[in-house]
């Protein structure tokens, strides 16, 4: 069978978070870039996650082929790094001006229509714009059932797709006969890491491009449903109360004494 | 524009009140109206308590369209998809907003897909601007907010984030005429197979939790994880973890807060060994009371809190669990 695990680079959102927490997270003169340069830019960690999901499933004793592709505008080391972890194939759709994730997904669905596929993973949503789209859009685009936040896929007989979703209520357990998208939540647990002769092996793989002139899209599959305008950090509230105290004991007493004196306990 | 047709739709509202989150959409859908000068409806899949429909009323909603059939008295995506695009081809809203539910994150996405929709998510604030709509929404897990212009055309749909704003009853309640829906789910098929349901735990749940205690990675080891139950307990409240801890069995994933996990509005939260990452904080910045113990003085966490005690969650836990008994 083959599997699709659909991966986006995205800044770091750890480093995002600390300068934003630092209050030095800055927006370009454009009203809606961040400035700073020195964020790195990952694989979005469920992503990650995904492939780590399909590298199981090979290891399970499925007999399987698994390709990455990416759009965006170009992120040859996250692709290596997949080639380092075990994908066969990896595929990147360049694409030079900003697109929306409607836009995005219509490329997606487009490239998988174009090939025979089993099963797409994706994560559950991507860590910058955390709109958990992209995913959902492709199901329907390409008439397949979608099953979300998944922490375990197990294939059976290369056509069911048992999984695990993790819900506000607990753990349920799903199957639907394949093809289908999944998406993969951190639940799934640590991806792996290369080893380091992989990697080296990976540095010299090409990905296959794909130009979203091949995918037969039309330029209204493309057009921009949505356009981000602004970007701007709202603003924390900063005025804590902080407890003295000469002890735990005395700084917990005091805390309780100011809680009840304003009705809070 | 011409006329818009502004509705908040939902599902499961089995009580005779409608959940916060309906009254929330309900709330900001209903300032949408006023400036658009139309109407809002209210749309349930499944069924309706008679006493909601006062409630809807009350926030504003002038309809409510009801579609119901026995294949949507539980939650199915496609079955409940099937219904969504049906009720859509009979009176198509040009606006659709969703409480952003469990549910709701995966099946308004894919309605989007088979309507061609424009869809925005984690929405916190909508207004209407020239022929189209101005959506803000939570970016890098709430370190930034995005404003995305949507000027497609409709339909468009947004999912609302729970808690972006506070329900507020309208200035004068409504006379509400409930219109029933026929749609014909005979040939719907539901192609996920449910094999083991998740059992929703008794009692009451975090996201409803007046008072939680969460505990976060400064607890050092699992065993920990007691001294924050202790103090919820001591408090009647209920236990909160941030997300290490749950992907290390510490906690279970129904006590998870955050982005991912649950968004929660207590009276009071309390933060123990959480440093205050933007991806947990959007789960509890709505307490009206957030009170924060961390050992580092400069952790993020502060910068959201009402009170704060610096030093180590290992000491204090047990010492608040007393104090708040009365015994300290
Ligand atoms: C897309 C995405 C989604 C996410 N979703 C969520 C989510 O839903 N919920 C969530 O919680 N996180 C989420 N995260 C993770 C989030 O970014 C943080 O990594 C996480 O919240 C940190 O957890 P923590 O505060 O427990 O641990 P840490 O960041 O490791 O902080 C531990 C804190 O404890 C303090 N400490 C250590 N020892 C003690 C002690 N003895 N006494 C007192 N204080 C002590 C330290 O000073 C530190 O501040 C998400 C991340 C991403 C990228
Ligand atoms: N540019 C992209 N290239 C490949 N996959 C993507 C891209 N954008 C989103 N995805 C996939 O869709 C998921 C959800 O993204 P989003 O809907 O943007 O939150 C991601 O975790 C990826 O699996």
């Amino acid at each position: 069978m083959r599997i699709v695990v659909c991966a986006k680079e995205v800044l770091d959102p750890d480093a995002v978070n600390n300068y934003a927490l630092e209050g030095r997270l800055v927006i370009g003169d454009d009203g809606k870039s961040l400035t700073q340069s020195t964020i790195p830019r990952l694989m979005n960690a469920y992503d990650e996650q995904s492939l780590e999901c399909a590298l199981r499933i090979r290891e399970s004793g499925v007999d399987c082929s698994i390709t990455v592709v990416s759009v965006g505008p170009g992120s040859p080391d996250m692709l290596k790094h997949c080639a380092g972890l075990g994908a066969d194939e990896i595929v990147e759709i360049p694409v030079e001006s900003e697109i929306d994730y409607h836009a995005v997904a219509a490329i997606l669905a487009a490239y998988l229509r174009g090939g025979e596929v089993d099963l797409v993973l994706c994560g559950r949503q991507a860590s910058d714009d955390d709109q958990g789209v992209v995913p959902a859009l492709i199901a329907e685009a390409l008439g397949m059932p979608l099953i979300t936040i998944a922490r375990k896929v197990e294939v059976e007989g290369n056509a069911t797709i048992r999984v695990v979703r993790v819900t506000p209520d607990g753990d349920e357990t799903v199957e639907v006969s394949g093809p289908a998208v999944v998406t993969i939540s951190n639940e799934l647990g640590e991806p792996r890491y290369p080893t380091m002769q992989a990697k080296m092996k990976a540095r010299k793989r090409k990905p296959v491009v794909v130009s979203p002139a091949e995918l037969s899209l039309d330029d209204s599959a493309i057009a921009a449903k949505v356009t981000m305008v602004k970007q701007f950090v709202p603003t924390v509230r900063g005025d804590c109360e902080f407890i003295e105290g000469t002890s735990p004991a005395d700084k917990a007493q005091r805390l309780v004494t100011r809680l009840r004196e304003e009705n809070i306990l | 524009m011409s006329q818009t047709t502004v509705v908040v739709c939902s599902w499961g509202q089995k009580g005779e009140m409608l959940s916060d989150e309906v009254r929330e959409s309900l709330t900001l859908a209903r300032g949408l109206c006023e400036s658009l000068g139309t109407s809002l409806r209210l749309l349930l899949l499944g069924g309706l308590e008679t006493a909601a429909v006062e409630d809807a009323g009350a926030y504003g909603a002038a309809n409510i369209d009801l579609i119901e059939d026995e294949k949507l008295e539980e939650f199915s995506p496609d079955i409940y998809l099937d219904a969504l695009a049906q009720y859509f081809a009979a009176r198509p809203p040009q606006l659709l907003l969703f409480p952003q539910t469990f549910e709701a994150r995966s099946l308004v996405p894919c309605l989007a897909g088979r309507l061609g929709a424009s869809i925005v998510m984690n929405t916190v604030a909508l207004e209407a601007c020239g022929d189209g709509f101005l959506a803000t929404a939570c970016g890098y897990g709430g370190d930034t907010r995005v404003v995305y212009e949507c000027t497609a055309g409709a339909p468009y749909l947004f999912a609302i984030n729970p808690n972006a704003l506070d329900a507020q009853p309208a200035a004068q309640a409504h006379g509400v005429s409930v219109d029933t829906v026929a749609v014909d789910l005979s040939s719907s098929v539901e192609r996920v197979r449910v094999l083991k349901r998740a059992e929703a735990a008794e009692g009451p749940r975090l996201e409803h939790a007046q008072t939680i205690v969460a505990g976060g990675r400064g607890l050092g080891v699992a065993a920990n994880f007691r001294l924050v139950e202790e103090l919820a307990e001591a408090l009647g409240g209920m236990a909160g973890a941030s997300r290490p801890i749950v992907d290390d069995g510490w906690a279970t994933p129904a006590q998870q807060v955050g982005l991912t996990g649950k968004i929660t509005k207590p009276a009071l939260y309390v933060a123990a060994g959480i440093s205050g990452a933007s991806q947990h904080m959007v789960g509890c910045t709505a307490a009206k009371t957030l009170v924060a113990v961390n050992r580092d003085p400069d952790a993020a966490v502060f910068r959201y809190a009402d009170f704060g005690i610096v030093g180590d969650c290992l000491e204090l836990l047990p010492e608040l669990t007393k104090a708040v008994a009365g015994q300290g």
